[in-house]
């Protein structure tokens, strides 16, 4: 084995410890949510699963969830149809003028939140879309798109050109090109796209703030009032219910990424 | 397969981008059921003539017809011509049935007919039992094959070839050559092909088109290029040539003589618009010199005396470099009856007849 591309005890300890940084908050949360306390803490003397039934039973819990779900499905799949579109349409014309428009779809990652929400808020107001689920849907979507953008990009980027070529020459409509060559082509970059969009929307807590109200509460919204309010444990369920739901889409994305390269 | 030909038409037809002519006014006219080929060196322009025709380059002037109907502003999917592409850019997602069936598929050809039709297409290029295949299951021969019976499944006007054997190895270039051939003459289409191997240029064409620089140099059967180039830069791409800069001496009926580095040598034809004392070039194909032992004492040879430079064996023949008071010579010899034995620093005598030559125009 090559020596030099091991790594000296230094950067072996920083490489842990950034880990264990990153992973420590996700997996104390489990212990968390089986606590046999009221309040948030770890397991004193067994492990319970009370709030995990106050959580399947809590009527406003599981609306939160119902609600987040709706949001999240709905903003992403206005996030996949039109940022596949645009990252095709620059695909195809690239120009510096699409190089331009590529990096402006970008933004909604590049500018903070607190920005954005702050713009959003004001625009929404006079819009009269606060607290509305088109509102809520609107701004996800919108935010979302940068993430199928850069997916779809990638994919494109392995594209062979050729392959239009072929298939217009043969005499498919670009309609029928995008459906029968392109889109298959491209599919696992849309489906990673969409993974990456949902759980935007699913966990997205600065927006949801500002643009919801009373008939509002998703999933993120509801544990910071809860964090505000009371130190129920029922929140670390929440937490995990959405930790378990990134998870199950990173591993379909997964999935869809190794199917790809076969 | 029906044998219904077209004749193409390229009339004076350009393509620029920007300051850089691509294609430079190439007029050309293409009979119905030949096989031609657009032969250049890379940068010839001779892809960008091939997608002006397919219709994915639109011309910057000219136009291109069909038989007599101007075609230049029809997008790629209403010429109906075949094409394989370089590398085949066969769908990869789709099954070899499904690559082929794709152009039927486009037209809504009915299931029974498109399937008939699919199983025609890949029994002409004798695949059909691979149908069931993905394109990466393929050899790369094979793939050239799905490639083929693709672009006539579904009775395309034209065929269109952008170097389709560039990505094979050398025997099963050779093979295919053949066998694309046997399939023009089967089919009966008009087939455009493009290509950078003179070899395969000179094998399988009806007629070759050379392209330089945009330009089109000359344009005539494979015999007829070889034989009688009209420039220098066509003798040297098509096949090898030495070339003999000289002075012209006298002008005769039949051809002329002419002096280089203090000889004298006769050129037979080629002599119009030349007078004595102007410079002329002539070019001359390694396998049309003779190597000798002796001087020629036949009066109407051309003799040159020199040193062997450099020789290599080929198994057929013998490629012998003779060092000449003209420059360096090359020259080709079958192996099994060389009359010389070929050893550096040898001196030889090398002869030519006056018709084994040809003038051509330095460019």
């Amino acid at each position: 084995m090559d020596r030099s591309a091991q790594a000296g005890p230094v950067a072996n300890v920083l490489a842990w410890s950034v880990l264990l940084f990153l992973l420590l908050p996700i997996t104390v949360i489990f212990p968390i949510s089986l606590t046999d306390q009221r309040f948030l803490s770890l397991p004193y003397e067994a492990l319970s699963l009370q709030h995990y039934v106050a959580f399947f039973t809590s009527e406003r819990w599981l609306s939160s969830t119902w609600q987040s779900l709706v949001i999240a499905l709905a903003s992403t799949i206005l996030a996949v149809s039109t940022g596949t579109l645009c990252a095709i349409g620059c695909w195809k014309l690239s120009t510096r003028a699409t190089e331009i428009v590529r990096v402006l779809m970008l933004l909604p990652i590049i500018v903070p939140s607190i920005v954005y929400a702050l713009g959003i808020y004001r625009l929404w107001i006079r819009l009269d879309l606060l607290d509305t689920y088109t509102g809520v849907i609107l701004v996800h979507g919108v935010t979302g798109i940068p993430y199928v953008v850069i997916t779809v990009t990638t994919a494109l980027a392995n594209f062979d050109p050729r392959l239009e070529q072929a298939a217009r020459g043969m005499g498919a409509s670009l309609r029928q090109t995008l459906a029968w060559v392109i889109l298959p082509r491209i599919m696992p970059g849309i489906v990673s796209g969409a993974i990456f969009a949902f759980i935007h929307s699913w966990d997205e807590a600065v927006l949801i703030l500002f643009i919801a109200s009373r008939a509002l509460f998703t999933l993120p919204r509801r544990m910071w009032d809860g964090i505000n309010e009371n130190l129920d444990p029922v929140m670390a369920v929440a937490a995990c219910v959405m930790i378990l739901a990134s998870v199950l889409m990173l591993a379909v994305d997964l999935w869809a990424r190794r199917k790809r390269s076969e | 397969m029906a044998a219904l030909s077209h004749a193409l038409t390229v009339d004076r037809v350009s393509k620029h981008y920007g300051p850089v002519r691509a294609v430079d006014d190439v007029s050309l006219t293409i009979g119905r059921g030949d096989f031609v080929t657009l032969l250049g060196p890379s940068g010839s322009g001779k892809t960008t003539l091939l997608m002006a025709i397919a219709g994915f380059v639109a011309p910057t002037s000219g136009q291109i017809l069909l038989d007599d109907t101007p075609i230049t502003p029809l997008p790629p999917e209403k010429r109906n011509f075949g094409m394989v592409f370089q590398g085949y850019a066969l769908f990869p997602h789709m099954t070899v049935a499904q690559n082929v069936g794709f152009p039927l598929r486009v037209r809504k050809v009915g299931r029974a007919e498109a399937d008939r039709r699919v199983a025609d297409a890949l029994a002409l290029v004798q695949l059909d039992h691979l149908a069931d295949r993905l394109p990466k299951q393929l050899s790369g021969g094979q793939q050239q094959r799905v490639a083929l019976a693709r672009a006539l499944v579904f009775q395309p006007a034209l065929l269109l070839l952008d170097e389709p054997l560039s990505a094979l190895d050398k025997k099963l270039r050779a093979e295919l050559q053949v066998e694309l051939k046997d399939l023009h003459r089967r089919v009966g289409l008009t087939f455009i092909y493009v290509t950078h191997d003179q070899e395969e240029a000179l094998s399988m064409s009806d007629s070759i088109a050379i392209l330089r620089d945009g330009r089109l140099v000359q344009e005539g059967p494979p015999g007829a290029l070889y034989e009688r180039p009209a420039t220098r830069f066509v003798a040297d791409f098509l096949g090898k040539s030495n070339f003999i800069e000289g002075v012209v001496e006298e002008v005769r009926a039949d051809g002329f003589s002419y002096a280089a580095a203090g000889q004298r040598f006769v050129q037979h034809g080629g002599a119009e618009g030349l007078a004595k004392g102007a410079p002329v070039l002539v070019a001359i194909r390694p396998e049309k010199i003779e190597v000798r032992e002796a001087a020629p004492a036949e009066p109407e040879m051309n003799g040159l005396s020199g040193t062997i430079a450099a020789w290599s064996y080929f198994g057929s023949a013998f490629a012998l470099l003779v060092d000449t008071p003209l420059g360096r010579v090359q020259a080709a010899i079958p192996a099994w009856r060389c009359p010389v034995e070929p050893s550096e620093g040898r001196a030889v005598h090398l002869a030519w007849t006056a018709d084994a030559s040809v003038r051509v125009v330095a460019d």
